[in-house]
């Protein structure tokens, strides 16, 4: 086992992490950047490095002085928790290359699930069914024409280097697919310094179902059921459950089966997720691997006992992981609600500033990640969630009730948060009866219509 | 208190460009954060040049501003003053701070030198790249704070300078 992990992130993620090494004895090194100075999940750590002004692109996201702290600090291993840095596989080489252990999948993994036209091609090789589109990117709108005419409108147009939404667009005619092409490659120019893009049918009325796999430096490939993050707005997910209430016990194992395959078609070692579409006569699609912890792996955590984050840490310190998957079953239901300091009556405008009052939910069943608390000033430079509300029970509708008393007795004041929104969301019959799909939220709840 | 905001440059790379507005705006978000942690309505805050003044008392006060310069507010500035006879010139990065180019080498810098904007004050090794660390103003070393050889992080006073 490692005998020092510096955690490169921040907030919620970094206190998740910190959590598992403190159980683990492992000792903890974190780092921040000005704007993070004194936050108080800061003093969970053995030690502190300061690593640079608010902005992200000089602090969290600055390897040289990440990787510099590390060695400053004496560590074995470098935790990247999720965004930033942890798919960046240049980071993971320099931390190969100083003999820092990266707790995640090797670089070569990493680039091979990075493009989402190689992930597609080996999703294909390990016989996965896949959104029919281009053959890996499109160069010229004339050649986007001819593949959206080839398999139908509605047509996706996504960025290869994509992520989050962006460099997104939807076509429903050549029209629109012209200047959606145009615009999805300014936009992932823009976001990703990369301006490919690829075409894909639309799924409509679509589930948005995601597997969670991990894979030991042994050969070991376990699949860890699915999560169910159709609850979305504009491609940010909300909420997210496991089990599916649309999966059944032959679908789950199947999509089990493809997830483990990828993972062993790709060579790839640590925590991963493979994403899926599911469409409305109950066929799945391959869309992506996001190859780092997920924010919302808490619900897997509560359905399967298992803790992901120690178990990344102890695949990466090359322990074999003491499981069978026919060992690894899926009891109960969790559902997980992101809070955000966001205003959701004024366009999820960011809210950050001074949080007055802080009333966490508790009592059975109720998990609640966060590093907020109140007195805590959420700083304007960074993502604007600020915690995730978990809660589990024998059954869906058992937890949905846990759900509802608990966000009812969450009070945050001082900032606008989400948790309005998720009320509302618990009690559409979409929510309930489970016939949401992605664009549900945004197209009933909120009349905004997609873009 | 008085910590200016340096710009995370590194002369070996020479990539980061400052960003004052980010760093100011943080600053600000900080100071008024302290002014409501200990109910102050109004806090005034200077040094070379650069001087802060907020108050609480409501837009009016701020508007007619000039004429009404604090009456009470002022006795926190000399106390401030009487310690700030050296600037506390602070980590651009974090590394292992050296006093000299190598072990045999003299130290760049000893307390009482006078140095000039671009003499080199220490060397700040980040991922086996010496970075030099110019004084990037000309003043007169009061103090080094750091021993040789220490690990130092972003922001960390290095020297107090009197410039």
């Amino acid at each position: 086992m490692f005998r020092r992990i510096l955690i490169a992130n921040r907030g919620e993620i970094a206190l998740r992490v910190m959590r598992a090494c403190h159980q683990l004895g492992v000792e903890v090194v974190a780092v921040y950047s000005e704007a993070d100075k004194g936050a108080r999940y800061l003093r969970l750590a053995h030690d502190t490095i300061c690593i640079g002004p608010p902005r992200s692109a000089q602090s969290y996201l600055d390897i040289a002085r990440i990787v510099s702290a590390a060695e400053v600090a004496d560590v074995d291993a470098i935790h990247p928790g999720y965004g930033f840095l942890s798919e960046n596989s240049h980071f993971a080489e320099v931390c190969r290359s100083c003999n820092i252990t990266f707790i995640g999948p090797s670089p070569e993994a990493i680039d091979l699930m990075g493009d989402k036209s190689k992930a597609k091609a080996v999703a294909k090789k390990a016989g996965i069914p896949t959104i029919p589109g281009s053959e890996g990117p499109v160069t010229s709108e004339k050649e986007a024409l001819e593949v959206a005419r080839q398999f139908g409108y509605p047509v996706m147009i996504k960025a290869v280097a994509g992520g989050g939404g962006r460099g997104m667009r939807m076509a429903h005619n050549d029209v629109s697919l012209v200047n959606g092409y145009f615009a999805a490659r300014n936009e992932a120019e823009a976001a990703f310094g990369d301006s490919g893009v690829y075409l894909e049918k639309m799924i409509e009325k679509a589930r948005h179902i995601e597997v969670q796999f991990i894979a030991d430096g042994h050969g070991q490939v376990f699949s860890l059921g699915e999560r169910d993050c159709t609850t979305q707005r504009r491609h940010q997910k909300l909420i997210e459950e496991s089990p599916s209430p649309v999966v059944t016990p032959e679908l789950r194992e199947q999509l089990g089966t493809a997830a483990r395959s990828l993972c062993r078609q790709a060579n790839y070692v640590n925590a991963g997720t493979v994403e899926f579409l599911l469409d409305a006569n109950g066929r799945f699609y391959f869309m992506e691997v996001n190859a780092r912890i997920q924010v919302e792996h808490p619900v897997t955590e509560e359905v399967t006992g298992i803790d992901l984050v120690e178990a990344q840490i102890r695949v990466a310190a090359g322990e074999r992981l003491p499981w069978r998957q026919e060992e690894i079953r899926i009891e109960g239901h969790a559902i997980e609600c992101r809070i955000n300091a966001e205003d959701p009556d004024s366009g999820f405008k960011p809210s950050p500033g001074l949080i007055t009052t802080w009333i966490p939910p508790g009592g059975r069943n109720v998990r609640l990640d966060t590093h907020a608390h109140a007195g805590y000033r959420i700083p304007s430079f960074y993502d604007s969630m600020i915690g995730k509300l978990i809660v589990r029970g024998r059954t869906r509708d058992e937890a949905i009730a846990t759900l509802q008393r608990a966000l009812d007795e969450f009070v945050v004041e001082g900032v606008k948060t989400t948790i309005p929104l998720h009320r509302e969301i618990l009690r559409s019959e979409a929510f309930r009866l489970a016939k949401m799909d992605t664009k549900y939220v945004e197209t009933h709840l909120l009349g905004d219509g997609p873009r | 208190m008085a910590a200016r905001k340096r710009a995370g440059e590194r002369p070996a790379k020479a990539v980061a460009a400052p960003q004052p507005s980010d760093a100011e705006v943080a600053r600000l978000e900080r100071l008024i954060a302290l002014m409501n942690e200990h109910g102050l309505t109004e806090l005034e805050l200077g040094s070379d040049g650069r001087s802060v003044r907020m108050s609480k008392t409501g837009p009016a006060n701020y508007a007619v501003g000039a004429p009404a310069v604090s009456p009470a507010a002022a006795p926190a500035a000399p106390a401030k003053a009487a310690k700030a006879a050296g600037e506390p010139f602070l980590s651009p990065m974090v590394g292992t701070f050296y006093r000299a180019a190598s072990p045999e080498a003299k130290a760049f810098v000893m307390e009482g030198d006078s140095v000039k904007a671009d003499s080199t004050l220490c060397i700040i090794e980040a991922m086996k790249v010496m970075n030099e660390i110019k004084a990037e103003k000309p003043g007169k070393v009061l103090q080094i704070l750091v021993e040789n050889g220490e690990a130092v992080e972003y922001g960390q006073p290095l020297f107090l300078i009197q410039r």
